[in-house]
């Protein structure tokens, strides 16, 4: 494992640019923010799926509250502008 | 159904979401107001209405009056407590199937007494409530039971079953019918708290420690039913072990002295919360309010843990407590109305938070 990384790093500065380029950087930022919008959601729906199986007219509050997390990955989107 | 809960995680989002759905529609206090004023028919049209639609059209051919308003309860309970079973996974599962195997005690009693004073199997069937763990084969298993050996056989492999062999002993020297029903409650009791899933946060272990308090508070109206009966019967024997307050040997000496085993509350952990009813119960003379407001503390504490921890077992279980309590309530205002007994009288029976 450890001669893994060694010779990982020998290779980077080798190379001489930077280990992760700015645009992957940016990617991997958008997609640890879904992950997290994902886990938040999990909870959600499934009170929202809860609530709205006892009473019908909680589908469209439900849904509401289950995509809000989704905001997470917009905001994070906006990494994708600034690199 | 098995006790077996595998490892998967619990779904607490989604029972808590569909449980609090449904404790909103249990009876408020308006209702009970309205409900004490009435009388059987109109109690029964009322609940036409209401959440027990289902089950007063389903039952309405076969009853009327009181029975058709008690059997639609029990229906309608089952059918909720089923529901709760359906739903949970993992752990949560295992602490909801915990306490509901309290309606499989209450089966098992149900048939032995009903063999025992010769009732048909349709009239013990009508008593059954379906719900806990036992599944439908093994219910039907018991009502075909001609026998009490033949029961105590059927419950071999089930949590009941060492408890019962034991006790039948007992019942065939005697013929009495308590020693059995002691093992069953006792056997219930015990096994409330054997084996917890090693889970523990602050919720669950809030959650074991309010089934102690049960335990207690078990032993504790035990304790003074049997003092104020005057029967010279050994408190021992009713005891159930698991709650943090007494000792099977320390009751005993308790029993006959109401006064000490009032002090001892006082002291106890409970001495804040019970405050207002050890009073009422120094100075009056029934049982009655006392274990009403029992039933209360149980009550208002569950109804706080619900809400300072909503991810957890706590408003599952608040919500189990709300609706024995209201199907007890609308059952005591359905029975009281018969008897002719006044709204005052009645409300005073009632347990509203």
């Amino acid at each position: 494992m450890f001669e893994l990384i060694a010779a990982f790093v020998s290779v980077v500065l080798q190379g001489g640019g930077p280990a992760v380029p700015p645009t992957a950087g940016a990617a991997i930022a958008v997609g640890l923010a879904a992950l997290g919008a994902g886990i938040a959601e999990r909870g959600i729906g499934a009170a929202a799926v809860g609530a709205t199986a006892e009473d019908d007219d909680m589908f469209g509050r439900g849904l509401i509250l289950t995509v809000l997390p989704e905001t997470l990955v917009i905001l994070a989107l906006v990494t994708i502008f600034v690199v | 159904m098995s006790t077996a809960s595998s490892s998967s995680s619990s779904n607490y989002e989604y029972v808590t979401a569909r449980v609090r759905s449904r404790k909103a529609k249990l009876f408020d206090e308006d209702d009970y107001r309205q409900l004490t004023r009435m009388g059987t028919g109109e109690i029964a049209r009322f609940m036409e209405e209401s959440e027990y639609e289902e089950e007063m059209n389903d039952l309405g051919a076969r009853y009327s009056g009181v029975d058709l308003i008690e059997f639609a309860l029990n229906r309608n309970r089952a059918k909720h407590f089923e529901d709760l079973l359906r739903w949970a996974e993992g752990p949560l599962y295992d602490y909801v199937a915990r306490y509901l195997r309290r309606f499989d005690a209450w089966n098992v009693k149900t048939v032995i007494r009903g063999l025992s004073s010769e009732a048909d199997r349709e009239d013990i069937e009508a008593d059954l409530v379906r719900t806990g763990e036992f599944s439908g084969s093994l219910t039907d298993r018991l009502l075909e039971a001609g026998s009490i050996e033949e029961v105590v056989e059927v419950l071999d492999h089930t949590a009941f079953g060492p408890a019962l062999e034991d006790a039948l002993d007992d019942y065939e020297e005697s013929g009495q019918l308590v020693p059995i029903e002691n093992a069953v409650d006792r056997a219930y009791y015990e096994s409330l708290l054997e084996n917890m899933p090693a889970e523990t946060d602050r919720a669950t272990s809030l959650y074991i420690e309010f089934l102690r308090a049960e335990i207690d508070f078990r032993n504790v109206r035990n304790a003074l039913r049997l003092a104020r009966s005057g029967a010279s019967v050994d408190v021992g024997e009713y005891f159930i072990g698991g709650g943090r307050l007494f000792s099977a040997e320390e009751i005993d000496g308790l029993a006959g002295n109401t006064n000490e085993l009032i002090a001892r509350l006082r002291d106890s952990v409970y001495g804040e919360r019970l405050a207002g009813p050890l009073d009422d119960l120094e100075n009056a003379e029934s049982l009655i309010g006392f274990e009403r407001a029992l039933e209360e503390v149980l009550l208002a504490y569950s109804n706080r843990l619900s809400q300072l921890y909503p991810l957890s077992v706590c408003p599952v279980f608040s919500y189990v407590l709300a609706k024995e309590r209201e199907v007890r309530n609308v059952r005591a205002i359905a029975r009281g109305r018969e008897a002719g007994l006044d709204a005052e009288e009645i409300e005073n029976e009632l347990v509203v938070l």
